[in-house]
């Protein structure tokens, strides 16, 4: 023999999978299946994808977040109070400040001259250089400081096109008359909530006081900016503020704050997309698992040659790695591509829908993070089926029929390892351990159910078939459980599969569903707000002269929680701070409206006496918020008059409607003396209804404040139906995710049965009958699949309606009976499929074994 | 099951293993090459104690000394049959074998299909990539499990000839299990196993 080069072969196998003849083996065993194995790599594309997008767009939006916070906010402390904030509180506020400046801003009708119609604006004052980070950007440039100087208007520059002005023109505002100095391209950091809705109107501090609007108007709020240089940290900043002013019930927001609070903007989607990557990932993880035992079943008699030929098991089993590192790879960095184009994709789609200006580029590190975690995932669960090649013996070269065996304690650490890679993508979704260890608990708790049921058919599948009972029968359910026999993989990957896509479908109608604004003709889509006890007869006299309905007319009243059960609600330690900050707006009334429903207690409908104890009526979530039940005591604070109540009901809200609600409803008796407005909601059937009933109510009753919600209800649609569109682009990928299993699964059987077919069919059997075994096999192992999967997702859907998205735990019957017919139909057609391959190939072919 | 076997080969000797089906001979020969692990007893290879190996030594010893031809060719069917060829080697870390392999396939007769693969040969074809395997790395002994029996006579022949005429030029002992009286007969001993036991043992007067 010549000489050669010797090198030997490694033994261990983190070596082997660097050696070269590992690779190449790898390479030249995948030969005849380059294609199927291209396929089954795709199986992960989609997890990684969803993966890769969903946490690029995250970290595109807290980068966005990160580099705004500041001029998001335009200072480093604001300070907010529906009370006013006077002049020495101010003084003494600036004596930490380098640079201070006040604002106050409230909604107002605002009636552009001459008669060129009115709309609600969020009015802004503001005085003093704010915002200090960010600039006020405006048309013509020099606006901003001529508002600040002279006086006069700032409107967004749709406002002029609405109302076909000009800058030059002039606008009414309560008392006096404004000239539009110019529109305002990119405003000043907003605080309230209601600025997203109507448009902004920057004013002269002055000319908000010279208005005399002020004083009637109960929506206004006071707002003192402040520049810190060398600011401390948030707690300590706030810590600062209040041993300065005890008494105060100030709202404070920090740039850290706003950073936070975006951030929760956007959590309840991210919990949802979180929920999508997490169970495509571990869909196509499963797919890839299957594909993987399919690829091992036909490649043990390799092994077994190779074993034979002195191949150390650490060798063999590296070539099969090896070749699912590449697939897992090449799967990987196709998701990844894929990823980046939904992340960017959306990000453009999103465009300025979006709380802070992102764009759209690709974040490369967290691509490289989230596909090396996909890949981790991968590799881990195509570990499942790879760790039987170690148990394959070379006497399988001496006997045919040896089929793939596992040790479960062998495999123990693997399934360590995947539990902990699953648990750190669940991390990773959503910071909280608690979630993570739900969310793969749910899966392990399926995981084990499906096993159990699998073992138990197989038993039972055992015990059951009768001699007696017709052939086909006997010999499909024997199928369960005689060796070679697919019943565990089968009810464990397509059952996984039914599990994981049923609660991603019934998540995503859960969150569609509260994205549904449900508008109904009872709904009003306009509020008439802050009318003074002495204008109800008039605003409604005039509704009536416009033929519109008045659909609700309620009083309000403003108030605070002094203490809950005798104890200040400040000393209350499991209460939310909030609580005690929080000004409700309260109601009269003796009965419910078509959106509340009574879950506890019954509803006080006699007058009460302001002396005696109060009965009061909670909304369900602001009570379990207060840790407060039936017949505890609350004293509120109604404008400095202290009035005890005790909780005598509890009611369901249906906040999706747009109609008057409230957290805490009073019996008639009690609250009609205090200082408060009223609320009157009608419903317009036109946009020139509303604009001609806008510019009447400016005329005759300018403190009222007119809420057009036609206009908020389309631009809220805007945006969810674009979630939406997500959500269901989403849910339709999670299904694109199950498909591998499907086809993992139905090819792991495929080899066996077709074997035994074509034999059944060589000793005589006619097709129909080997069709007829064949389906009795499938559609057992569906039924059964189809039941169990469904079940565990109903568990799940309920779990998460609870828990997460506070929706109710009754999955969507309709969608349970698709997917479960969807499931069996697929099983009984991959049985069919299989008895369409035993006529479509020769016996002789397949039991040459050339199949 | 195999009960109180007793057996010893020596260097570049050949045995025949034959008996009725289900007589244990397969079992035996599983046995010997380290294939299968025995319950009781001892088997050595060249000196080794098999049953005091663990399988990844068992694999070291196999491809430092054992060569296989089984009665299902067992040709791995990605490979070609230049490539089924060089695993042995390739496997102790041997590179540049190539044209060694091209010369065994050549003597074997299959000089032009190097670049086939195992589906595009005939049984005979397939049998003599084994048996070119099978002495690629110059093994100590071979271990034949019925070599012949997917073969027609005509086939079967001249893959007999082969085998002996590798075995006697490389020196190598070889173990032949086998039901063909004839194939028996052309081994030194022959060793007759019925119910997991050596019933009888003969010396073919030939040697």
């Amino acid at each position: 023999m010549p000489s050669s080069k010797k090198k030997p072969l490694p033994r261990s196998l983190w070596t082997a999978l660097f050696h070269p003849w590992v690779w190449r083996m790898a390479w030249r065993d995948s030969r005849s299946q380059r294609l199927r194995l291209v396929i089954f790599s795709l199986a992960i594309v989609s997890g990684i994808a969803a993966l890769t997008a969903i946490h690029s767009l995250k970290t595109s939006v807290e980068r966005g977040i990160e580099s705004e916070a500041k001029s998001l906010l335009g200072s480093d402390l604001r300070v907010s109070s529906r009370k006013e904030i006077t002049p020495e509180e101010v003084d003494r506020l600036a004596e930490m400040a380098s640079r201070v400046s006040r604002e106050i801003s409230f909604p107002s009708m605002m009636r552009f001259l001459p008669e060129k119609g009115a709309r609600l604006m969020q009015v802004r004052g503001i005085e003093g250089g704010y915002p200090f980070y960010g600039k006020v950007e405006t048309r013509p440039v020099e606006a901003w400081e001529r508002l600040q100087k002279e006086g006069g208007v700032l409107v967004e520059p749709s406002i002029l096109d609405q109302f076909s002005v000009a800058v030059g023109d002039r606008v009414e505002l309560g008392g006096i008359q404004l000239e539009i100095l110019g529109v305002v391209d990119k405003p000043a950091p907003r605080g309230s909530r209601f600025s997203g809705f109507a448009p902004e109107a920057y004013v002269n501090l002055v000319d908000i006081e010279r208005s005399g609007l002020l004083g009637k108007n109960s929506m206004a709020g006071y707002q003192v900016h402040l520049e810190i240089p060398d600011a401390p940290g948030s707690r300590e900043l706030k810590g600062k503020v209040l041993e300065g002013f005890p008494d105060t019930r100030w709202r404070m927001e920090t740039p850290e704050n706003r950073r936070e609070n975006l951030g929760k903007a956007l959590d309840f989607f991210q919990k949802f997309l979180g929920l999508i990557a997490l169970a495509s990932l571990a869909l196509g993880a499963i797919g890839v698992a299957g594909a993987v035992h399919a690829h091992v079943t036909r490649r043990i008699q390799t092994v077994g040659i190779l074993r034979c030929l002195g191949c150390p098991g650490n060798l063999a089993f590296g070539v099969y790695f090896a070749q699912a590192i590449a697939l897992g790879l090449l799967g990987a960095l196709i998701g990844a591509g894929l990823g980046i184009c939904m992340q960017t994709g959306l990000l453009a789609a999103l465009g300025d829908k979006l709380p802070v200006s992102v764009r759209p580029t690709p974040e490369w590190l967290v691509v490289g993070q989230t596909t090396a975690m996909g890949f981790a995932v991968c590799c881990g669960f195509a570990l499942l089926p790879l760790m039987k090649i170690r148990e394959i013996s070379p006497a399988v070269t001496l006997r045919s029929g040896a089929t793939l065996k596992g040790s479960f304690l062998r495999a123990l650490p693997v399934y360590g390892l995947l539990l902990g890679l699953l648990l750190m993508v669940a991390y990773g979704n959503d910071p909280s351990w608690k979630e993570a260890f739900a969310m793969v608990g749910g899966m392990v708790v399926a995981f084990l159910v499906l096993v159990g049921v699998a073992r138990g058919l197989m038993a039972m599948s055992r015990r059951v078939v009768s001699v007696r009972w017709p052939y086909m029968i006997r010999q499909g359910i024997s199928n369960l459980h005689r060796p070679g026999n697919q019943t565990l993989l089968f009810l464990l990957s397509l059952g996984l599969g039914t599990f994981l896509l049923v609660t991603i479908l019934s998540a995503g109608k859960l969150l569609n569903n509260r994205l549904s604004l449900q508008q109904s003709e009872e709904s009003p889509n306009l509020y008439l707000i802050d009318v003074q006890p002495d204008q109800v007869a008039g605003v409604k006299a005039l509704l009536a002269g416009e033929e519109l309905p008045v659909l609700e007319a309620t009083p309000m009243v403003t108030m605070r929680i002094q203490s809950i059960r005798g104890v200040e609600v400040g000393d209350l330690k499991d209460v939310p701070r909030w609580v005690g900050r929080r000004e409700f707006r309260s109601t009269y009334r003796d009965q419910l409206n078509f959106t509340e429903t009574l879950i506890a207690g019954e509803l006080a409908t006699e007058r009460a006496d302001i002396e005696d104890i109060v009965p009061l009526s909670l909304e369900e979530k602001i009570a379990r918020d207060m840790k407060v039940s039936i017949g505890d005591e609350i004293t509120m604070d109604v404008q400095g008059i202290p009035i005890r109540t005790k909780v005598t009901s509890i009611r369901r809200v249906d906040w999706s409607r747009f109609n008057l609600n409230f957290f805490m409803v009073f019996p008639p008796g009690v609250l009609e003396e205090a200082p408060g407005f009223n609320v009157v909601t009608t419903r317009t059937p036109t946009p020139e209804a509303s604009g001609d009933l806008q510019r009447k109510l400016a005329g005759k009753f300018a403190n009222v404040t007119v809420i057009d919600l036609t206009q908020i209800l389309e631009m809220i649609r805007d945006i969810l139906v674009k979630i939406s569109t997500g959500v269901t682009i989403m849910v339709g990928f999670t299904v694109l995710a199950g498909l591998p299993i499907l086809i993992g699964t139905l090819l792991n059987g495929r080899d066996v049965r077709l074997k035994e077919s074509v034999l059944l069919r060589t000793l005589g059997a006619s097709a129909k009958q080997v069709r007829r075994i064949l389906v009795i096999e499938y559609a057992t192992l569906g039924f059964l699949t189809a039941l169990t999967g469904v079940l565990l997702a109903v568990a799940a859907n309920a779990a998460l309606a609870t828990s997460v998205f506070d929706a109710s735990p009754w999955p969507d019957a309709m969608l349970l009976f698709t997917v479960f017919g969807a499931v069996m139909g697929i099983s009984v057609l991959g049985g069919l499929a299989l008895s369409r391959g035993v006529t479509s190939h020769p016996p002789l072919e397949i039991l040459r074994g050339g199949s | 099951m195999l009960k109180d076997v007793d057996l010893c080969l020596k260097e570049g000797e050949t045995l025949a293993i034959v008996g009725p089906s289900g007589s244990g001979k397969t079992t035996l020969l599983g046995l010997c090459a380290g294939l299968d692990d025995a319950s009781a007893g001892s088997v050595e290879l060249d000196g080794q104690a098999i049953e005091s190996l663990d399988q990844d030594a068992r694999a070291a010893l196999r491809n430092r000394l054992v060569g296989f031809v089984f009665q299902s060719f067992q040709l791995i069917p990605t490979l070609t049959a230049i490539e089924n060829v060089l695993v042995p080697l390739e496997l102790r870390g041997e590179s540049g074998q190539g044209a060694e392999a091209e010369r065994l396939l050549t003597e074997v007769g299959l000089g032009d299909r190097l670049d086939h693969y195992p589906l595009q040969l005939s049984g005979g074809e397939q049998q003599r990539v084994a048996l070119a395997r099978a002495f690629i790395h110059r093994p100590k002994i071979l271990f034949a499990d019925e070599p012949t029996g997917n073969l027609d006579s005509g086939t079967s022949g001249p893959i007999v000839e082969m085998l002996f005429r590798l075995n006697r030029e490389a020196g190598t002992a070889l173990v032949l299990v086998t039901h063909d009286p004839a194939l028996a007969a052309k081994a030194r001993r022959v060793v007759t196993m019925s119910g997991g036991t050596i019933v009888s043992e003969e010396e073919n007067a030939i040697f």
